[in-house]
């Protein structure tokens, strides 16, 4: 069986407004995924949905860590 | 029903039970792995598909007071051998590629069926289908994704995939019955707009992509049916119904001890 990915699910309740982040699950591939996604999070009656693997969102900056490598929190002044 | 003339009522009749049973027997098949699949998310798949199937089957047992039947009876009081559901339903799943290979060919089989009454003339099916095959496309979803990821999983995954599509298949095929009398009496009336092996074709050429992506043997698939004991009304030809076991949870044998009158 192939290894489970963390995928992240969002969703939203009308077209307009912007997705917001409802939680995350483990799946093996973007099928499983969609699916599982359906099953555990469409309680609401939410107007799409999304789900995204972890692995693919990038980080831009994270003024939370100290050690930041990124391009942006490099040239940042600490504090 | 006072609408339809009585052979095509009584076959309207038939059909309205032989999914009611398959659904709600479907579903307890389902429930059986909510706890025990082999991770959480598909348990939960599991849980979801359950409650589906089992509000299809409680939609469809109501459907049954209009040819005077007693739903009650219908729901708790049946003998096995009344059952009309889609016999390989009548035992429980021995593991996860069996239910699987419910999930992705008998699922998708009563789908086929139903959405062939999406344009109906009987009303009161035709109203209630669109929701249902809404419900069902992630069930079709989740079973194919499933199929597949055993085929990618090694030679001993696959074939132990494809022996579990095999061992359902003649009896899902077969369930869509002969080109008989019944058939055409049911495309006559409008009932449906496909029977029989219009509607076997409409479900070989649905499962034939998925088993061929997954580089599965369709020679099954490809089997014409053998008709010899088919037993029209109920669509099946084993006569005994669901094993012991199954028809005490799904009558609710124990649970009538705890009701009220």
């Amino acid at each position: 069986m192939p290894h489970l990915k963390v995928y992240e699910v969002f969703a939203r309740k009308s077209r307009g407004e912007a997705l917001r982040h409802i939680g995350n699950l483990n799946a093996p591939d973007d099928d499983l995924a969609r699916v599982y996604a359906y099953d555990t999070y469409d309680e609401e009656k939410w107007f799409d949905m999304w789900v995204v693997a972890r692995s693919e969102f990038h980080e831009v900056f994270n003024r939370g860590d100290a050690d930041a490598t990124s391009a942006v929190g490099a040239v940042r002044p600490a504090g | 029903m006072a609408t339809l003339p009585p052979d095509t009522g009584s076959a309207v009749r038939d059909l309205t039970l032989v999914l009611a049973d398959s659904k709600r027997l479907l579903g307890m098949r389902y429930a059986g792995w909510i706890l025990g699949a082999p991770e959480l998310e598909t348990g939960i798949a599991c849980a979801s598909m359950a409650q589906d199937e089992w509000g299809h089957g409680r939609l469809l047992y109501a459907l049954m007071r209009d040819f005077d039947e007693d739903v009650d009876r219908l729901e708790h009081g049946r003998e096995p051998g009344e059952y009309a559901n889609i016999e390989v339903l009548d035992a429980a799943p021995d593991g996860w590629p069996a239910l699987v290979a419910l999930n992705a060919i008998v699922d998708s089989a009563l789908t086929v069926q139903f959405e062939a009454l999406r344009a109906s003339s009987h009303a009161p099916l035709q109203s209630r289908v669109e929701k249902l095959l809404e419900e069902e496309r992630f069930h079709m979803a989740h079973g194919t994704a499933w199929v597949r990821r055993f085929a990618a999983s090694g030679a001993a995954a696959r074939s132990a995939m494809n022996a579990a599509i095999d061992d359902v298949l003649p009896a899902v095929l077969r369930w869509y019955g002969p080109d008989d009398d019944r058939a055409a009496s049911l495309l006559g009336a409008g009932i449906v707009d496909a029977a029989g092996s219009a509607l076997r074709a409409r479900f070989v050429e649905r499962l034939a992509p998925v088993l061929e992506a997954a580089g599965m043997s369709t020679a099954a698939l490809r089997t014409a049916p053998d008709f010899q004991s088919f037993d029209p009304a109920t669509r099946r030809v084993a006569r005994g119904g669901p094993d012991t076991a199954t028809i005490e949870k799904v009558r609710g044998d124990r649970n009538r001890a705890f009701l009220m009158d």
